[in-house]
């Protein structure tokens, strides 16, 4: 994993101004890892972006991809080696979702078949159905389908790196949300190097690996998401990403991570003697009950163990206070406050106990 | 699904039927059809006149008007491109009638001859380019600068963008100004015969010298005919040309 894209004291002054829209920037990405742009509107970002791909020229300063100064590259070949995504997507409505996708394939003179594959491949990507949507037109798509297709046309000539100027700031929250889900799904598969520009430091934090972080065109800070929030390098960092940085960090942890792996575990089929004794061992107000698979049952709480039956299937009660490991701490955190447990039970993807947590599981991971 | 049949048969079928109702009154009453029938191989000639009048100052209107449309968008032509279009404006605006004996009068000037068929075609060409123009520009002009941008974005090329981006997106507005331009064109046709470029206006002009209702008609009728036929071809020819994605489509058509 080399040094991918590399900004080396980036400067712009438009033509007839005179103050510097960027100052200075530099920070190099490693390949694979998305960079956010961020900060107050005007702060540069854009101007930032625009430079790499040489759609503003450089005032001074050097930008390398991959070692190369971009300066010294043919613009036209520059551009078809870099994905562009735009805020308002920008999709020509003239052609078919197909057609769209083409776009570049077609400028890099692939074959038909290969185009082909590729628009399909791509369809499926973005979570579109190709035989439904290759042959419609833009004018026919939702907002959110869109930008997806618009995501899945930047990314259609397999280019190392992607540039994406606010591609969900036009997006109702809730399908932002998704569709920021649904990307980083994507990057999973696909590990571009990309930078992103945002002003919303909530999706900076979500989105990046990295973020940086802009004011008056200068570099205030560069860091991981956690390390921003954990240590801000000054008031304006601070401010910037908010009262509430605690609580954003809650974001950033899976409960996987923070999980204790010694649940208060009794076997459906266990009598209710035996469970007893468990419970006092464990000094919980609950057991964990799982079948024989270890898969999660339910709920038993001291009263129900007092009462009539044989074994714990007989008084166990469902409950709905457990979450998947991959769910964030933030999640986690709601969930505990909403049931009366105390703790929250981990499952894996096949609904088995995997480990469980509390409050001050998470306060501990919030510390260290 | 059968109304919109209906409402489409309304919408074409209608205007056609009344047209044709009306040509058949006005044949009948004026005795146009005799007058037709006894001058068979003239009336072949003066229409097939009119027609080759029509499409040449057609097809110039057309390549020269979307020429100049779309260099006034290019880069550096901010500063002509008023001129220009104060120039085809002041054309259009000037009597049709006016532009005809303008260009009787001044062509001699430039050594050409002001009689005949090349002085009509010059004096309709320059009467009727306006509209095909001002929409080009206009079309391009109206491409959204965040399409444009992804374009660039994209690389590519100046040329690739104005054929494969602007031109198709412009589409629809620049066939409205075709459309306008050919109603222009088939309606000044007929002042072509007053300096000697035949067509259907000799007998429009000689039925009026006359006072002969029934030799105006006798043009009148196929000159709004040609009218009708060209713009049914625009629109056919609109329907393959312009890409589906950038149509006004059946449900816009209706609310007009
Ligand atoms: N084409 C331009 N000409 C002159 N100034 C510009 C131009 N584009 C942006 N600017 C200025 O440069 C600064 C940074 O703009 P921009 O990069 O668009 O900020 P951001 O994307 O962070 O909102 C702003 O002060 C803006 O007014
Ligand atoms: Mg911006």
């Amino acid at each position: 994993m080399g040094t991918m894209l590399k900004l080396d004291k980036v400067t712009k002054i438009y033509p007839g101004t005179d103050f510097r829209a960027v100052d200075e920037l530099s920070f190099e990405l490693e390949e694979g890892e998305i960079c956010i742009l961020v900060g107050p509107s005007g702060c540069g970002k854009t101007t930032a972006m625009k430079m790499i791909n040489r759609l503003h020229s450089i005032t001074s300063g050097k930008i390398y991809i991959d070692g190369q100064d971009v300066s010294s590259m043919d613009t036209i070949q520059l551009r078809r080696r870099i994905g562009y995504v735009i805020q308002n997507v920008g999709l020509f409505p003239n052609m078919t979702i197909a057609e769209n996708i083409s776009v570049i394939p077609n400028l890099l003179k692939w074959d038909k078949r290969k185009i082909n594959e590729r628009v399909h491949s791509l369809l499926e990507i973005v979570n579109l159905s190709a035989e439904e949507y290759k042959d419609r037109y833009p004018r026919e798509l939702s907002g959110g389908q869109q930008q997806r297709i618009g995501v899945a046309r930047g990314m259609a000539g397999d280019p190392p790196i992607m540039l994406m100027d606010e591609p969900f700031g036009a997006i109702d929250p809730t399908n932002r949300d998704h569709l920021q889900n649904e990307f980083l799904k994507i990057q999973e598969k696909v590990k571009k190097t990309i930078v992103f520009v945002t002003h919303d430091i909530d999706e900076a934090i979500k989105m990046g690996d990295k973020i940086c972080l802009l004011r008056d065109g200068k570099l205030i800070q560069f860091a991981s998401p956690e390390e921003m929030l954990t240590y801000p390098k000054n008031d304006f960092v601070r401010d910037f990403v908010g009262g509430d940085r605690t609580i954003k960090r809650l974001n950033l942890f899976s409960i996987s991570k923070v999980k204790r792996d010694d649940p208060p575990l009794i076997k459906a089929s266990a009598g209710l003697e035996e469970a007893r004794g468990t419970l006092s061992e464990y000094g919980t107000d609950y057991l964990v009950v799982v079948d024989e698979n270890g898969r999660l049952a339910g709920l038993a709480a001291n009263e129900d163990l007092q009462g009539k039956g044989e074994t714990v299937a007989d008084v166990v009660q469902r409950t709905n206070a457990y979450l998947d490991g991959t769910a964030s701490l933030k999640e986690a955190l709601s969930e505990i406050f909403t049931h009366d447990t105390g703790f929250l039970i981990v499952v894996d993807g096949d609904n088995k106990v995997s480990g469980w947590l509390d409050t001050n599981d998470i306060k501990k991971a919030l510390k260290d | 699904m059968t109304s919109k049949v209906f409402t489409g048969l309304v919408r074409k079928g209608l205007p056609a039927i009344i047209t044709v109702a009306v040509i058949i009154f006005l044949y009948k009453t004026y005795g146009a059809w005799e007058y037709t029938v006894e001058n068979l191989p003239e009336f072949f000639r003066l229409t097939f006149e009119h027609l080759l009048l029509v499409l040449i100052t057609m097809c110039f209107s057309i390549s020269i008007g979307v020429t100049l449309g779309t260099v006034m968008t290019r880069e550096g032509w901010e500063k002509i491109s008023p001129v220009i279009m104060a120039v085809v404006n002041v054309w259009q605006s000037i009597p049709s009638l006016g532009v005809i004996a303008l260009a009787y009068g001044l062509l001699p000037f430039i050594g050409l001859s002001g009689i005949g068929m090349v002085p009509s075609l010059i004096a309709i060409f320059m009467f009727s380019v306006a509209p095909v123009v001002r929409n080009t520009y206009a079309g391009i002009e109206s491409v959204s600068s965040d399409i444009k941008e992804a374009a660039i974005g994209m690389g590519m090329t100046k040329q690739q963008i104005l054929f494969r981006i602007e031109l198709p997106n412009a589409l629809p507005i620049i066939m409205g100004g075709i459309r306008t331009s050919t109603a222009l064109v088939v309606g000044t046709a007929p002042l072509a015969f007053l300096i000697g470029g035949g067509g259907l206006g000799f007998w429009i002009f000689t039925g009026i010298a006359l006072v002969d209702m029934g030799i105006m008609t006798a043009g009148a009728v196929p000159v709004a005919l040609i009218a009708m036929l060209f713009d049914f071809l625009l629109e056919i020819g609109e329907k393959m040309i312009v890409s589906r994605g950038v149509q006004a489509d059946e449900a816009q058509l209706a609310a007009l």
